[in-house]
Order: C-alpha cells, then sequence, then structure tokens
C-alpha cells in the first residue's frame, strides 16, 4: 500500500519582544522558510520545498508552528531552518529565530510532546509569580487554548 | 535527553545582553555555558585579565528548559596567536575553567596540537584557512584529548561567512574523520543563538554523521569540561584548595570527584 509519509516540525518562534509575536502569520513563516532553503541549498532547495511543504498551524500567542515535508527529504529543509534570521510581515520585520522542539510523523505526536512540553514550561515558570495568581491562571489558560485549537486542525 | 552544552559566549561589558543570552540559552535547553574572554596578544599590549566573577551576573541562575537545575556558567580564555611566544601558560590561566587557542599559522596549529596545554583548538570560521591540515598533528591532538572547535554564529550573520564555515568544516572532517569535534555559537546577542537539535542537524552540512552531530554538542563537549577540570589537578587523582583561615603549611585534600571515578579505577 503506497502511502505518502511525511514528517511534522514542532518549532517554536522565539523573538525577543513578545508583543511582536502577535503580528505573525502562517504565511510569513512559509516566505521565510522557502527562502531560507532557497539560500542555502540552490534550486535544489527551492524545487524540494514545493513539494508537499506548508505551515499546517500557528499559534500567534505562545510562538508554536507546525511545519509539514515529506519525510524524504525533511532533514534537507530542517537543516536550513537555523538561517532565518527574521520574519517579515506586511511590510514590519520582526528578529526572531525558529527552534526546534520535536520531529514526529503525524500530528498527534506532536501533540503529545506538545502537551508535556507545556507542563515543562509551567513548572518552570510557577516559582517566577508567586504573587501574581492571574499570571497563572494566563499560563494555564494558554495551555487549554494549545490543546482545543490542536484539536480542531486535527478535525 | 543528553546534556547540551554551548561553551563559547562571547563576552560583552554590556551585562543586560549578557544575562539575555543566557536566559535565551536556558530556555533553549542549554545546561552548561561558557563565556568566552578573547585575548589577542599582537595588538598593543593586551594584559589577560581576571574573568568576572559569574555570581555577580545572576542572583539565581535560570532554570534549564527540561530538567530541574540552574544552568552552569563557566570561564573560557581564548588566545588568539600567531607566534609560539604568545602562548605562555602562568597563574593567570588558572583563573579560566577552560582554554583555547586559535592559531594562525600552520608552524602554530601544530605545536598547539603536540604540546600546548590547551582544551580547544579555534578552526577559523570568517576567513579562507591560510594553512591545510596534516593527519600528524590532528591524531596527536586526538590522543591528547584535545578539541576542535568551530563555530556557526558568523555563517547566521553572513552568506560569505558561511561558505567559509562549511569550507574550513569538511576539510576539518576529512583529517579527523569526525572525532574530537564541538560546535558552538559565538552569540554576542540572544538572537544568535540556536536549540541543540538545530545544530545537531545543521553540523549534517559540515560533513558529520548523525551520531557525531549529536556527540559535538553533548559528549564532547562535556569531555572538554572535565578535560579543563583535570587541568587545575595533578594528573586528575589530587585536588587542592585553599583554605580561607591563614595556615602555617597549605593542606592538600585527596578529593576524588565521582565522575572521575571510573577513569581511575581503570589506571
Amino acid at each position: 500500500m503506497v502511502r505518502l509519509k511525511s514528517r511534522y516540525l514542532l518549532c517554536e518562534v522565539c523573538v525577543s519582544d513578545r508583543s511582536n509575536l502577535l503580528l505573525l502569520d502562517d504565511r510569513a513563516i512559509y516566505t521565510a522558510a522557502k527562502a531560507a532553503v532557497a539560500r542555502a541549498h540552490g534550486d535544489y532547495g527551492a524545487a524540494l520545498s514545493s513539494l508537499g511543504f506548508s505551515v499546517k498551524y500557528l499559534n500567534a500567542h505562545t510562538g508554536i508552528v507546525f511545519l509539514r515535508c515529506r519525510k524524504s527529504h525533511y532533514r534537507l529543509i530542517w537543516s536550513a531552518l537555523p538561517f532565518i534570521t527574521s520574519l517579515e510581515n506586511r511590510g514590519q520585520r520582526v528578529p526572531c529565530f525558529l527552534n526546534c522542539l520535536h520531529v514526529g510523523g503525524t500530528i498527534r505526536t506532536c501533540q503529545k510532546f506538545l502537551v508535556r512540553y507545556n507542563t515543562q514550561q509551567l513548572h518552570r515558570m510557577l516559582p517566577l509569580c508567586q504573587s501574581e495568581g492571574m499570571r497563572w491562571s494566563q499560563i494555564y489558560f494558554l495551555l487549554l487554548f494549545c490543546t482545543l485549537l490542536l484539536f480542531h486542525c486535527l478535525s | 535527553m543528553a546534556v547540551f552544552m554551548d561553551l563559547n559566549i562571547t563576552y560583552t561589558t554590556d551585562k543586560k545582553r549578557l544575562r539575555s543570552v543566557i536566559e535565551t540559552a536556558a530556555h533553549l535547553g542549554y545546561s552548561t555555558v561558557a563565556i568566552n574572554y578573547v585575548v589577542d596578544l599582537q595588538q598593543k599590549k593586551q594584559e589577560i585579565g581576571k574573568p568576572k566573577c559569574v555570581l555577580e551576573l545572576f542572583d539565581t541562575f535560570p532554570i534549564v528548559q527540561g530538567k530541574s537545575r540552574p544552568i552552569k556558567v563557566l570561564n573560557r580564555l581564548t588566545v588568539v596567536a600567531s607566534d609560539p611566544s604568545h602562548f605562555r601558560p602562568n597563574a593567570e590561566y588558572k583563573a579560566y575553567d577552560l582554554v583555547a587557542v586559535y592559531p594562525k599559522t600552520e608552524k602554530l596549529f601544530h605545536a598547539a596540537c603536540m604540546t600546548f596545554d590547551v582544551d580547544i583548538i579555534c578552526v577559523a570560521v570568517t576567513e579562507k584557512q591560510p594553512f591545510f591540515f596534516k593527519r600528524s598533528p590532528v591524531n596527536g591532538a586526538i590522543e591528547r584529548g584535545v578539541f576542535f572547535e568551530i563555530s556557526y554564529t558568523p555563517a547566521i550573520r553572513d552568506s560569505t561567512m558561511r561558505r567559509y564555515t562549511i569550507a574550513n568544516a569538511i576539510s576539518l572532517m576529512e583529517t579527523c574523520k569526525g572525532k574530537n569535534v564541538i560546535v558552538t555559537s559565538g552569540a554576542e546577542k540572544p538572537l544568535e543563538l540556536r536549540g541543540p537539535y538545530d545544530i545537531a542537524n545543521l553540523v549534517l552540512l559540515f560533513g558529520l554523521s548523525e551520531g557525531d552531530g549529536k556527540a559535538a554538542i553533548s559528549t564532547n563537549c562535556r569531555a572538554v569540561h572535565l578535560h579543563g577540570e583535570t587541568r587545575k589537578t595533578a594528573l586528575g587523582i589530587v585536588h587542592t584548595m585553599k583554605k580561607d583561615q591563614p595556615l602555617t603549611e597549605r593542606q592538600e585534600e585527596e578529593h576524588v570527584p565521582v565522575s572521575k571515578r571510573a577513569k581511575i579505577e581503570t589506571v
């Protein structure tokens, strides 16, 4: 049975200024990734990235991105991602970098990892905001937001 | 989850920037970082100053992402040398946890691999290598436990640097077959750091295999750290500590670190 296998790269967009994150959209990341692959690997890279490469999901609040590529050449595309230095959106340039957290075969496995990662983040941030109960509840809300949106994406 | 280390963060006098770089490194998952003080002895008489105490930077170190320990910060000295007389190990070197040398000539590279008391030899990434790597000094360095370092931040900044980095890295890999290599950032800003898995993938471009790539940022870096620690001890067995109270004679303490216990048993 022939099955087109793909790899989902779970990346986090890291910016120095969190308010800039809200400006991003998936088209900006798509163009930036394609340009980086074309610069690093030339015409061959540009051709590969036009096959089955897409941005599946973007969460502007937490900066989590899902990139989907073909299993046969996901390594090539992945090796060009560290060279992204900024994202452009509607004429505004946001300096940032992509940090790849996990590579999975399906969205479900990536989602399982994301839940574990978010609980770790929560454990990290919890000691910092003992006094601000509201910030704690905001983080909890983001966690729910992530998982709910992913279920929406799956269906 | 292996222990990832980033052994090259350029020292800046701007404390806030240094602090944000270390916080980003902790967020990305690096358990240990080393602040690099670069000394170029050719330009006007530069003194090798004492490294700044790490406790000055932070009250509490940021916790590493994915672990419960705070990040560890080391001090490292890089000597840019074009003359054998530039490198003179003296007491000032002892204040640093790691010592590196950046050789500019073939003769110095040979001397650094065989005789110098260093932990790391930096490979040029910002210019075309003026000399070729020969098998004999490289193999001698591997036997001694000296590591070769490749820095990736110039490749991110500029396209011509990218070509030099890849060219020099590949010529190194051909000679050393992927052993004893570490990959570090040369980050000055927090946006120039990259995650450990991204770097492990990037080194595939340099000609390293998958296992070697992961080792380049985890186990090899740990070996460099231990190599730096043993430089302070006598043959790696006896570790001396200066006591605070004034004494008539200096006391030597037999202190066997847990990490070295296995080595002593085999020896």
